[in-house]
């Protein structure tokens, strides 16, 4: 038998062609693994106000029929105000009803805000848990050969910013006490889910899968993850044939865990994810950095440096997809 | 303070004694993360280990391969680092 010639790269080459079709498959067979496989009789989801969660919310609605999903809002002291709004508009849409459940005092009982804050004051001593903002961000060049490393950046009330590498004993602190916030939100999801038998829908996509951007047992905690093999841009195909709200399509994904604003290209992913996801597709599929480069506006050299930064996220973020071993 | 024979022997101790291979040696020109020795926890376990062993602090702008792909690059920035400090 002939195989078919492979596509040149091009920018074009996740674009989903037949958008009704993928989305109706995702639904049926997000209705028969929930249905069928875990024998639960809807789901419940956690929403943000951000694009995954609303277009995993929107499948869900209509795989198992709006009256058959609860939506969660699950913030934090930390939680960013139009979250909420964002969230409820969503739900609204898709006649889905909601649910708030407020994880602060859970968190505060975890220690989650006091250990984050007790090694951020041993990196950078000026910082006041009351006043400042704080996150921790890649400020490297992806396209240089060599690991990423976290670095904290203080923001003072009038704008003044310290940034100072972190050192790993209180890198894996503050990623240790922050992760409290979607362990509390999956034990909150699964009380739901249990108490009304619906299983709980994953909201991570194919980059936070693949390249370990999820917390084991948080938001990696799930019975099914309905858009875990698309692209980003994919998504943002998804959201816009399924009516989610332009504002959320609009908005800049956050990682809406540290209290100063914070993308996730800062947080994590170091580039675009309209470039990210094309440059992604190019490596597993085995596109020559050459061919890749020159739709990309990049050098080979760069292409090279990034596919070996992918390869090395997903080595290093193995653990988190792996299994009890026995 | 230490001799530059020393600083490189101690980096190359530690990244064997660190490496997620199974090596036995290393070449001081081999570029340890393409080479799978040190993942990112590694690097910044290695930078905790320069700070405790040589009191070199390593900044944000100097996280480059220049300074840390190979042995040779590591001991070339903790000496220029120590040069200063004299």
């Amino acid at each position: 038998m002939k195989s078919e010639p492979r596509k040149p790269f091009s920018k074009d080459i996740i674009h989903i062609e037949n958008i009704d079709q993928v989305c109706n498959d995702i639904i049926a067979k997000l209705k028969t693994d929930v249905a069928k496989k875990l024998q639960r009789r809807g789901g419940v989801i956690g929403i943000s106000g951000g694009i995954d969660s609303s277009v995993c919310l929107a499948l869900s609605a209509k795989a198992f029929g709006p009256k058959n999903v609860l939506a969660i809002m699950l913030p934090e002291q930390d939680s960013s105000d139009d979250s909420r709004e964002l969230a409820e508009k969503l739900a609204k849409k898709f006649g889905v009803s909601t649910l708030i459940e407020n994880i602060t005092e859970a968190l505060n009982g975890f220690g989650c805000y006091e250990r984050r804050d007790e090694a951020i004051l041993r990196v950078i001593p000026s910082f006041d848990k009351d006043k400042d903002k704080a996150k921790i961000e890649i400020k490297q060049n992806i396209a240089e050969n060599i690991p990423a490393i976290f670095s904290i950046t203080v923001i003072k009330p009038d704008g003044e910013s310290i940034s100072k590498l972190l050192p790993a004993k209180e890198y894996l602190q503050i990623v240790a006490s922050t992760n409290f916030k979607q362990r509390s939100r999956m034990s909150m999801l699964y009380y739901h889910g249990e108490r009304l038998h619906y299983a709980v829908i994953g909201t991570p996509n194919k980059h936070e899968v693949e390249q370990g951007f999820f917390v084991k047992h948080g938001d990696g905690g799930a019975d099914v993850m309905p858009i875990g093999h698309l692209y980003k841009t994919q998504v943002y195909q998804l959201a816009r044939h399924l009516g989610v709200p332009q504002e959320i399509i609009d908005r800049t994904p956050t990682t809406d865990t540290y209290t100063a604003e914070q993308s996730q290209e800062d947080f994590f992913y170091q580039m675009p994810f309209e470039s990210m996801d094309l440059i992604w597709y190019g490596w597993e599929n085995g596109y020559p950095a050459q061919e890749v480069g020159k739709v990309m506006d990049k050098t080979t050299k760069e292409i090279e440096n990034i596919y070996k930064s992918f390869e090395r996220k997903r080595k290093t973020t193995e653990y988190l997809r792996m299994r009890p071993i026995f | 303070m230490e001799n530059q024979n020393d600083v490189k022997s101690d980096i190359k101790k530690y990244i064997l004694e660190a490496s997620l291979s199974d090596v036995k040696d290393v070449e001081d020109d081999a570029l340890i993360f393409e080479n799978g020795l040190l993942d990112s926890m590694g690097l910044l376990f290695l930078i905790e280990f320069l700070g405790e062993t040589f009191n070199v602090e390593v900044n944000d702008d100097e996280l480059n391969p220049k300074n840390f792909e190979s042995i040779n690059s590591i001991v070339s920035f903790v000496n220029n680092k120590l040069a200063v400090k004299v």
